[in-house]
């Protein structure tokens, strides 16, 4: 593993505790990371200084929820230098005033993250700029995770005529602005993405994403589901294009770290090799869908990707029965072992990794080396580092950035501390460079299954344990919370769960890395042309199932 | 490629194709009525058989090429090589409900389709096509085509502008944009042509590179004719890519740039019109192949007899058509300042070197 990366110095609890002093009320730790409770006016003065002084400058994830006698915000605070070192912060209110400050000053991630709280569970925040719903429409009546929720209650959802927010603005007569609706149908959203968009000619002047469109309530869905058996579904269902194993890797870690299941090797192997073929599935189709924004649709590299994923997809086919929908990882474990015969299985695996260097080779004769290509995606879609780790960007799009950022190396599981891998970055922070990274991933998921499959081809045949013993029912301890991430293909995808006792999570909520990762969209993109709002857009790689669970 | 070969041309002047079908059917007999039906019978059979081309391209050949450069097979069920889904494609179209936009302004909407398709047709009217089809022979023919097919333009922006849609609107916008800036360095890059051949008419401009021997190749039968793609290749590239801009394809399909706008000026047709506008791009691209092969490719010259001069002449359009194809399968497209840039800054300035030192060759060397 790589160990390049000198990490920041761990701040201590007793630190915490007296940076943050009287303003603590109580302690309420969670598995992962000790949790201060503060008072709900004194957010934005602890989280501030948590950040300038103690380092914690990445917000990882809000969650929010409502217990029987009141509300809670978590922050969900790390640090981009120092990822295990963690801390959350607990901000109750009360039932009858649901009204907490905002944290937006300090992390401009929170604006869509307490957005989010506010639709679904229904707490306000002040002093946040634009406290308005996110996934649901504004008409929508009631937020469907709290308590007091009325499901069969009919709602009416009406067509609103949008206005152009600028209009206000013609700062003289001759200028004149155009709102415009890019998507929800639309060539370039990828998805059911919506995209406000004022322009003036050609230039983009303001743009505000408008999610929830492929909204299907997962949460809610992993909360009605037992722990053992019935969510490890859903998390292929979030990120749907082809990178299942990785997020269904997010809620195996999560419940394995809160209910203390050990792995076996043999396990963790076959994973981190199943994992990385995904991430490869997943960064080639990111790959063409780019190239479709920026070429045209006749292209033929699109079709290229296309051709190559579809080898992965069959051994991934292979492994697991299923092309897209896993269901493959198991509670402590995988759910079977490598197909038989496995000499196949292993000669077809190494016919895909001798043929990829050639296709990388391919993929820059054709794309990064063209000048055209670098003509648009150079320095176009400008995203600087300490922008980018103010919304809480992860993943290709952060390592873009030249933030040198990667879970699978800061915060180690699986079996990726024991291999020979490089965390890839580019100083670029343009559209050019999200691509490059993409690219060079693909080269060091390669090295990574290599590895995997020489550990498996060699390991003893008596000694092939794929699942750890878990009970047929699964009950953390009471009041038991925890919030674990792992590196899926987007970035960090992050899962936090509290347990009551039973079998069912109290709270289940996902932090996605695509919702963290658009909300950079306005600021990579204003001033530009459309069509590196569109390239910008692309390079994001943004899938709106996870987008909008 | 001097005054000699003009005057000698101009004396045994080429047959055209109303007049022949005036004295095989007795029209010419029959006086002006005669000759006008004669002439519109000529109009027919060339733009029938534009038009077939263009059917053959649209929905089977651009597939096929498609296709092929993007490993994969396309249309197969229907008949030889799928062949038949022209007749399908043309039935599903056709029969399609003909959706008008309620803010539509008309009859601009209406009337653009018809200005794009047509204004492609009238320019085959010049061209030689060899094998005796050629419609017009007037003594401003290149001058003719370059504006009948800039009348499409008029067509993009109403298009645009009649639809009552903001991607229509912002796709006709660029059309004239883009429109202004290669239509110049187009129409200036062929006067270089216009120096060389010292006549605007098509039959000259055709006649002269076949009758100067550019070279020889020793051992060999056949004499490499003066083609202007030869004889000066730097004007031959600056056509070619003003010339994709001005048919719109790769990398210049801005105006209709699919991921970013939609589909541009055209998002709102449907059925017929569609048909009409989508015709009307094909139209536009064999046309600028068609001038492309006349002012540069020797027209229908090729070796073998005259008499088959209409299948080079088809082979060479079909090249400039497999080329847009290929650009489009491996090329970006750049973005719409970029294009703008290129044209005023790149393109026309060449351009005008290219005249400049071509009236210097043609001065210095041929006076």
């Amino acid at each position: 593993m790589s160990t390049g990366l000198e990490k920041e110095a761990e701040t201590s609890v007793d630190e915490i505790a007296e940076l943050i002093g009287e303003r603590a009320i109580a302690r309420d730790d969670h598995l992962n990371a000790p949790g201060f409770v503060i008072n709900p006016a004194d957010v934005q003065d602890v989280l501030f200084d948590l950040r300038d002084v103690a380092g914690y400058d990445h917000c990882s994830c809000v969650t929010a929820q409502q217990y029987a006698d009141r509300y809670e915000t978590i922050y969900h605070l790390t640090k981009y230098g120092n990822r295990t070192d963690e801390v959350s912060i607990v901000v109750p209110t009360t039932l009858e005033e649901p009204v907490s400050q905002s944290g937006e000053p300090v992390y401009r991630t929170a604006d869509w993250h307490e957005r989010e709280a506010y639709d679904l569970i229904g707490i306000e925040y002040e002093d946040h700029p634009d406290l308005r719903r996110i996934l649901l429409p504004e008409t929508w009546q009631g937020h469907p995770l709290a308590g007091d929720y009325d499901q069969t209650k009919p709602q009416l959802v009406t067509l609103a005529e949008h206005a152009n927010p600028l209009q206000a603005d013609h700062h003289d007569t001759e200028s004149e602005t155009m709102f415009l609706n890019i998507g929800p149908h639309h060539p370039a959203t990828h998805g059911v993405l919506h995209v406000k968009t004022v322009l003036d000619g050609e230039t983009v002047v303001d743009v505000d994403p408008d999610i929830g469109y492929l909204h299907r309530c997962e949460e809610q869905m992993c909360q009605q589901g037992t722990y053992r058996h019935q969510i490890m579904p859903y998390p292929d269902r979030w990120d749907y294009v082809s990178s299942g194993l990785l997020n269904e890797w997010a809620y195996a870690r999560a419940i394995e770290d809160m209910a203390d299941i050990e792995v076996p090797e043999y396990a963790q192997i076959i994973r981190t090799f199943s994992a990385e073929l995904c991430r490869i599935a997943s960064h080639m189709l990111a790959l063409g869908t780019f190239a479709l924004d920026v070429y045209g649709e006749f292209t033929a590299t699109f079709q290229y990707t296309f051709r190559d994923r579809e080898v992965v997809q069959d051994i991934l086919e292979d492994l697991t029965g299923q092309r897209m929908m896993f269901n493959y990882f198991r509670v402590g474990g995988v759910a079977w072992d490598l197909p038989e015969p496995r000499e196949e299985f292993f000669a077809k695996t190494r016919d895909f990794l001798d043929e990829l260097p050639a296709k990388v080779e391919e993929y820059n004769d054709l794309i990064t080396t063209n000048e055209i290509f670098q003509l648009r995606c150079v320095d176009t879609g400008i995203l600087e580092p300490d922008v980018a780790k103010q919304y809480g960007c992860t993943g290709p799009v952060a390592r873009g950035s030249g933030v040198d950022y990667d879970l699978r190396r800061d915060d180690p599981y699986g079996y990726y501390p024991n291999l020979e891998w490089d965390v890839v970055t580019e100083d670029g922070y343009d559209n050019y460079s999200r691509v490059l990274v993409r690219m060079q991933e693909v080269e060091e998921s390669a090295k990574i299954i290599q590895q995997c499959l020489e550990l498996l081809e060699e390991w003893p045949e008596d000694d092939r344990e794929i699942q750890a013993n878990v009970p047929r029912t699964l009950k953390p301890d009471t009041d038991a919370e925890i919030y674990r991430a792992v590196e899926a293909a987007k970035g960090e995808l992050g899962i936090y769960m509290r347990s009551d006792g039973t079998d069912k999570p109290a709270r289940f909520k996902i932090r996605s890395p695509c919702f963290s990762n658009l909300q950079a969209l306005g600021e990579m993109t204003e001033g530009e042309y459309i069509p590196d709002l569109v390239a910008s857009l692309g390079s994001l790689d943004i899938v709106l199932g996870e987008v909008d669970r | 490629m001097t005054g000699g070969a003009a005057t000698l041309l101009q004396s045994n002047d080429t047959v055209l194709l109303p007049e022949r079908i005036a004295d095989l059917t007795g029209l010419g007999e029959l006086g002006v009525a005669g000759e006008l039906t004669a002439a519109f019978l000529g109009a027919f059979i060339v733009a029938n058989l534009m038009l077939a081309t263009t059917g053959v391209a649209g929905p089977w050949a651009k597939r096929k090429i498609t296709a092929a450069f993007t490993d994969r097979i396309a249309v197969n069920h229907l008949g030889p090589a799928g062949i038949f889904v022209i007749v399908a494609d043309s039935v599903r179209l056709l029969s399609k409900e003909n959706i008008i936009p309620e803010n539509a302004d008309r009859p601009a909407y209406d009337l653009a389709p018809i200005i794009i398709a047509s204004s492609a047709l009238l320019g085959f009217a010049v061209i030689p096509m060899g094998s005796g089809v050629h419609l017009a022979d007037p003594e401003v023919g290149l001058a003719y085509v370059f504006a009948v097919a800039g009348i499409a333009s008029i067509g993009l922006v109403m298009a645009g502008y009649a639809s009552g849609n903001k991607y229509s609107m912002l796709g006709g916008l660029r059309a004239v944009a883009q429109n202004i800036a290669y239509e110049i360095p187009l129409v200036v890059t062929g006067m270089s042509v216009v120096l060389f051949a010292g006549s605007l008419r098509m039959s000259e401009i055709v006649a002269v590179q076949n009758e100067t021997v550019l070279f020889t190749i020793p051992g060999l039968e056949w004499a490499v004719p003066a083609w202007f793609a030869l004889v000066n290749p730097f004007a031959f590239v600056l056509f070619l890519i003003a010339n994709f801009a001005e048919v719109g394809r790769n990398p210049f399909d801005m105006p209709e740039a699919p991921a970013e706008l939609i589909a541009g000026y055209q998002t709102e047709y449907s059925s017929v019109y569609f048909v009409l506008v989508y015709l009307g791009e094909f139209l536009h691209i064999f046309l600028g192949g068609a001038i492309i092969a006349t002012i540069f490719l020797g027209g229908p010259a090729g070796p073998g007899p005259a008499e088959i001069g209409i299948v080079w002449f088809l082979l060479k359009i079909w090249a400039v058509f497999l080329l847009t194809q290929w650009l489009r399968s491996a090329i970006p497209r750049v973005r719409i300042d970029h294009l703008i840039e290129i044209g005023w800054k790149g393109l026309l300035v060449l351009s005008f070197a290219n005249l400049g030192l071509t009236a210097a060759i043609v001065g210095v060397v041929f006076a």
